[in-house]
């Protein structure tokens, strides 16, 4: 049982407010992904949990214990940092039997041995246990940091935007890994990322930060289909959310009060007609799908289409909303 | 010069030079861009020449003669290996050598503990520690020559502030000892002056070694639950090693050639319980006027500093690359 629960935490460095009136649950065994852009108070919150920062006001509890006095060594969390933060003058071994060789464990080196071959398997760097840790490459670096981590098991695993300085295919791979190992080891993690990719494809539950604010937290279909405003709208969805004015296209059926229409591809309907009230601008192939610029009395969408359907950049076409998304003048959303 | 240029040093010379404006350009029309090169390095080439190759090749020159340079009339002849032979049978020559390596042992070995404290202390980023950053820096600042004289006033056993200090503490009454009078106490009178002195440039170097470490490490080090003495040993002193040793290869060389401090505060004495290699070799040059063997002498302390320091320099790159 290690749930942990933040109550109201709030942390201002200066005159910036980094997080603000914070309230999260991370249920045992669940992994939690918090998006958001830059200065959201991602970090800030992860910090918070580990004790790197102290709150100004709220309160932690990690597995029912209020944590809030104690420092990080005894909380009982694993941090994975965004930059490689390996120990350089050791190896990879060492690395990974370093939080194992604290006095405050009692582990024999059988079982630190044990432990750091299973953990170098598990993120595949057993090949390299010998290697100073600055000899890596950076995606093998930052599979040692987070192998670091593993190692233990904490209440806890914090991981701070762990694959974005990894290349695209790293990434993706990784992706699946860590994902794979959180399950293996039904442990709780807490993610921060501003990719939302990752967010989509790992989370149990996604919490959309904004300005220090926890805007929305749900699965990441519910987060998807059902946002709560325009904000967390416009975080996911690829190609971008399109935003539009209630009356620019057939189909829609605005509450009172909606001053805009929010249109993802499957909420676009596209039917080759010459008399059409849009026109193709321009198209992007991508291989397995197109982007199909569009232009409305002076409005562009960018939405998906089959890269099959026989349109080229100039002809006409009729757009459908199809149940797209209201939000009122607030950018809040109107059900 | 071929047409085409091939390393990158001449690709961008070479792009330089198009990039000219025309004027420039017409002015030293003719002239390859290696020559020009030339024509800017050759002052610094021909100054190097003058003021510090050219004597040294002399003196090696010299330490196979018997020249005297208190007799330039008289016939220079050649020695062959006599004066290196001499210098090192010299047993006053050994004893001097000794002295030196006492003197840079503990030297080194305080200026290194008390250095390596100060900036550990300073790198805690306390209220205002940018000022006692500069306060400390102080001494290192300060002409050798004002700090010799200084330590003297300080030292003297009747009025000095040195001997106040010690007696207030100990209640040894101040005028029952002298710092640069007693055989024993001589030595450690220049050691003392010397870590003053410089204590605070190793603490400079080792603050850029401590301020090289990023915080993140010291983070995930406390989230791993190491104490703050492991943190100490295993991240800190590994990390700041390379800069410590090189604080360690500047000292080493300059206390090797120690002569201004040892020359204003004893002279190198009591005796000769403070002569340095150094003070033997103005000895042997500028009182003896033994020109020859002083020069051999010369080179053979060279050839040592040199020798060492660049088994040293292996050693350090070594642990660079770690």
């Amino acid at each position: 049982m290690s749930e942990v629960v933040l109550h109201r935490i709030g942390k201002t460095f200066g005159d910036t407010v980094a997080v603000e009136d914070l309230s999260l649950t991370i249920r045992d065994g669940e992994f939690v992904v918090l998006l958001g852009p830059t200065g959201a108070g991602k970090t800030t919150s992860l910090r918070l949990i580990a004790g790197l920062e102290r709150p100004d006001c709220g309160r932690v509890t990690i597995a029912g214990r209020d944590v809030g006095r104690q420092s990080p060594a005894e909380r009982d969390v694993a941090f994975v940092f965004q930059q490689y933060s390996l120990y350089p003058h050791l190896s990879v071994y060492d690395n990974l039997a370093f939080p194992l060789r604290s006095p405050a464990r009692r582990l024999n080196s059988d079982e630190i041995d044990r432990r750091v071959r299973e953990v170098a398997r598990m993120v595949r760097i057993e090949h390299k246990l010998q290697s100073r840790s600055t000899r890596l490459s950076g995606g093998e670096m930052q599979r040692v940091a987070i192998g670091r981590a593993l190692v233990r098991r904490p209440a806890i695993y914090l991981m701070d935007e762990p694959l974005s300085s990894l290349d695209a295919k790293l990434r993706a791979e990784l992706r699946l890994e860590l994902k794979r190992i959180q399950k293996e080891l039904g442990s709780t993690l807490l993610y921060v990322t501003h990719d939302q990719v990752e967010a989509m494809t790992m989370a149990d539950r996604i919490g959309i930060l904004s300005e220090g604010r926890l805007v929305q937290i749900g699965t990441p279909r519910e987060i998807y289909a059902d946002p709560a405003n325009l904000h967390v709208a416009a975080r996911l969805g690829q190609p971008h959310i399109n935003l539009l004015p209630t009356d620019l296209l057939p189909g829609a059926a605005p509450p009172s009060g909606a001053s805009a229409i929010g249109a993802r591809t499957e909420h676009l309907e596209i039917a080759t007609d010459a008399q059409g009230n849009a026109e193709v601008d321009w198209i992007e192939h991508l291989g397995d799908q197109n982007h199909l610029h569009i232009r409305v009395r002076g409005h562009k969408l960018v939405t998906l289409a089959d890269p099959y359907l026989s349109i080229k950049p100039g002809d006409r076409i009729n757009l459908t909303l199809r149940q797209p998304l209201y939000f009122g003048s607030d950018g809040e959303r109107l059900r | 010069m071929t047409d085409a240029p091939s390393t990158i040093a001449e690709r961008s010379a070479d792009m330089l030079a198009r990039a000219t404006p025309t004027t420039i350009a017409v002015r030293v029309r003719g002239l390859s861009d290696r020559a020009i090169a030339w024509l800017f390095i050759t002052p610094t080439i021909a100054l190097l020449l003058a003021i510090n190759i050219f004597p040294l090749i002399w003196a090696v020159y010299l330490s196979f003669t018997n020249f005297r340079a208190n007799r330039p009339n008289a016939e220079v002849e050649g020695v062959g290996l006599r004066n290196y032979q001499r210098v090192l049978n010299d047993p006053d020559i050994w004893i001097a050598m000794q002295t030196t390596a006492h003197f840079v042992f503990w030297t080194i070995l305080l200026q290194m503990i008390i250095g390596f404290a100060l900036a550990y202390l300073i790198d805690r980023k306390f209220r205002g520690h940018a000022f006692w950053t500069t306060v400390i820096l102080i001494p290192m600042m300060l002409s050798p020559a004002v700090v010799g004289n200084f330590w003297r006033f300080l030292y003297q056993p009747q009025i000095g502030l040195f001997n106040y200090i010690v007696s207030f503490f100990t209640g040894i009454p101040p005028s029952s000892f002298e710092m640069l009078g007693s055989v024993t106490l001589a030595p450690w009178a220049i050691i003392i002056v010397d870590t003053w002195m410089w204590a605070p440039y190793v603490m400079l170097i080792c603050l850029a070694g401590l301020r090289s470490i990023p915080d993140y490490i010291y983070e995930a080090a406390e989230v791993d639950r190491a104490s703050a003495w492991r943190q100490f040993w295993s991240i800190t002193v590994p990390m700041a090693l390379p800069f410590i040793m090189l604080a360690v290869l500047f000292r080493g060389i300059e206390n090797f050639k120690m002569f201004d401090m040892v020359m204003l505060l004893t002279g190198g004495g009591p005796g000769s319980t403070t002569e340095v290699a150094s003070i033997t070799l103005k000895r042997e040059a500028f009182e003896s006027w033994l020109t020859g063997r002083s020069s051999a002498f010369a080179i053979i302390l060279f050839v040592a500093v040199f020798g060492l320091a660049n088994i040293y320099v292996k050693a350090l790159n070594k642990v660079k690359q770690r």
